[in-house]
């Protein structure tokens, strides 16, 4: 039998991240005087489960499902009094760990008294063996189909006005410079490819089942629960597709059609799936090309209920300027174009792509022309110098 | 000579310091010292000065970065800190047990210093989290009345912090050009 007075407990964390893992490791070697060390779920006597992560509950089910007679110990700011476990208020002191720790050394003695009885050592290890190795075969193989995937979370493109043109491209026809055809610059959603997208949406997020949108082109697939579209097609094959007016007669080719999760269209292809947010917020721009969704009166002020997640989106011209204006009360679009001496289409195709993210809005109350806000905006003191702090991070 | 800076606050582990090397043009100045307690279980080693980095700007100005301290036992050394301060950038870890708590937390203790610049919020290790979402902190901003700009950041992400704190200017003066 072997002398395990001196040799120090191997413990497993569970419920933590990186750096706390790393904490805690050092506090067990520094002032706990190395009584523990930690080591992989497989080797260890003991749990610590940190009770005030996010999936606490869950991770404690699994342990004591997975650990059987294993000592857990449960850190956690609040008292805590569960069964079969041992609890260590936080702050964790030196005292109060040290203490749950020599309790768990001697339930694992206890325990151990009653396994020798039943069993051999080696064969314990034998067996223990077995089962990492059968789930360490599981996790990589989760890991490999993973990798395959391209990260969703897309870094945002931050565009400027000189690429911006060439980005969305341009609709024959209009010349915003005449403020008569610039107020009907609109399009209607419903005869794009947009139109049919968020129809789609609409019925899988209500069904709560992934579909397929055919339509004649490549085909689209709606993730409801996940919030993920999947589309084998590339930047500029969508743009163009995405700037072209589909007839009502010919939507008739447009279906929706169930699909399984097994389906051999996007096995193979990860780098398809996009947040739907991104792709929408994309496909909006797209459809936009400067002009303005026709539900929008142009002649109402709208308003923002909340600033877009840029980071996750394609930032396009004076968007963030756009979005700081309009957070602080409703403006028309020209309005907002005056005031910030932009280009209107810079205000449209944000407007379209907030919209689209149900981001923006248009309140018809007579309330709203009363709450309007004067013409000028609030100039902070240090302009300049908040000038020159954007200019250097635009670089 | 007067000292701009723009704060970066949130609890440990959230990402400050990875944020300011993120935008600073020299090597920051980490006081990150060894965890000697567990007051905090989330970091090995936690800020227990304050972090420092700088953007040298066009005309030769320097604005500078600081980091709070993340341990609340240090608290008293945030309105020394926001002194010239232009604008607070809150970065929050999404992993953590109660986000909605932290941020209440930081806006309540910036309250005044917000209300006199403004406040952009970063939140952090969505990968590894993916709720609460983004939407759900505008809500509880909402219940608050507040509308600051939420995105979600990676901190090592130049462009991530960058935005944050292009929208922080923004919201101090929609009209900024970039010089």
């Amino acid at each position: 039998m072997k002398n395990n007075k001196n040799k120090p407990l191997q413990i497993a964390l569970f419920g933590m991240d990186d750096r706390a893992y790393k904490t805690m490791s050092m506090y067990l070697k520094g002032p706990c005087k190395g009584i523990a060390v930690v080591v992989n779920e497989f080797e260890a006597e003991i749990d610590i489960i940190d009770a005030d992560h996010i999936k606490a509950k869950a991770l404690l089910a699994e342990r004591k499902n997975k650990g059987a007679s294993r000592p857990i110990l449960i850190l956690s700011l609040e008292e805590l009094s569960i069964e079969g476990t041992l609890y260590v208020k936080k702050p964790v002191s030196k005292e109060g760990l040290l203490t749950a720790l020599n309790k768990a050394k001697e339930i694992l003695k206890t325990e151990r008294l009653k396994q020798e009885k039943k069993i051999t050592e080696p064969e314990i290890k034998k067996e223990e063996v077995v089962v990492a190795e059968k789930k360490q075969a599981g996790i990589k193989h989760i890991d490999k189909e993973e990798k395959k995937k391209v990260s969703k979370h897309r870094t945002a493109m931050d565009l400027t006005e000189v690429g911006f043109s060439a980005y969305i491209g341009h609709v024959d026809g209009i010349d915003f410079s005449d403020r008569k055809q610039l107020l009907n610059a609109s399009y209607n959603s419903k005869g794009f490819f947009l139109g049919y997208v968020q129809s789609a949406l609409k019925v899988s997020k209500a069904k709560g089942r992934i579909l397929q949108l055919n339509s004649g082109w490549k085909p689209l697939i709606i993730f409801p629960h996940s919030k993920e579209i999947w589309l084998d097609a590339d930047d500029k094959q969508l743009r163009s597709f995405a700037g072209l007016a589909i007839k009502s007669n010919s939507s008739q080719g447009m279906t929706l059609t169930p699909v399984g999760q097994n389906s051999s269209n996007f096995n193979n292809k990860m780098e398809g799936f996009y947040d739907v947010d991104y792709f929408l917020w994309k496909l909006a721009i797209w459809t936009s090309k400067g002009r303005y969704p026709s539900t929008i009166d142009i002649k109402q002020p709208v308003f923002l209920k909340q600033w877009p997640n840029f980071t996750r989106l394609v930032v396009t011209p004076h968007a963030i300027q756009i979005a700081a204006l309009l957070i602080l009360a409703p403006r028309t679009a020209l309005d907002i174009a005056k005031v910030l001496n932009i280009k209107p289409q810079y205000v449209f195709v944000f407007i379209s792509a907030a919209h689209v993210l149900g981001l923006v809005g248009q309140a018809k109350r007579q309330a709203d022309d009363i709450v309007l806000p004067s013409k000028e905006i609030k100039v902070a003191a240090k302009k300049g110098l908040l000038s020159r702090i954007l200019g250097r991070l635009r670089g | 000579m007067n000292q701009y800076k723009i704060i970066f606050t949130g609890p440990v582990g959230a990402g400050k310091t990875t944020a300011i090397d993120s935008i600073s043009d020299v090597p920051p100045v980490k006081t990150d010292a060894a965890a000697s307690d567990m007051t905090k279980s989330r970091k090995a080693a936690t800020t227990v000065a304050m972090d420092y980095g700088i953007m040298n700007l066009s005309d030769g100005e320097k604005i500078h970065l600081y980091g709070t301290p993340g341990q609340e036992r240090f608290d008293f050394m945030w309105d020394i800190l926001t002194v010239g301060g232009i604008g607070l950038v809150l970065l929050l870890d999404n992993t953590r047990a109660d986000p909605f708590k932290d941020m209440r937390f930081f806006l309540d203790s910036f309250s005044e210093f917000i209300s006199d610049t403004n406040v952009a919020i970063g939140v952090t290790q969505m990968d590894l989290s993916s709720k609460p979402t983004i939407n759900d902190y505008h809500e509880h901003l909402q219940a608050m009345d507040l509308k600051p700009a939420v995105f979600s950041v990676d901190a090592r992400v130049k462009n991530d912090v960058s935005l944050l704190v292009q929208a922080l200017l923004f919201s101090l003066d929609p009209g900024l050009e970039g010089e």
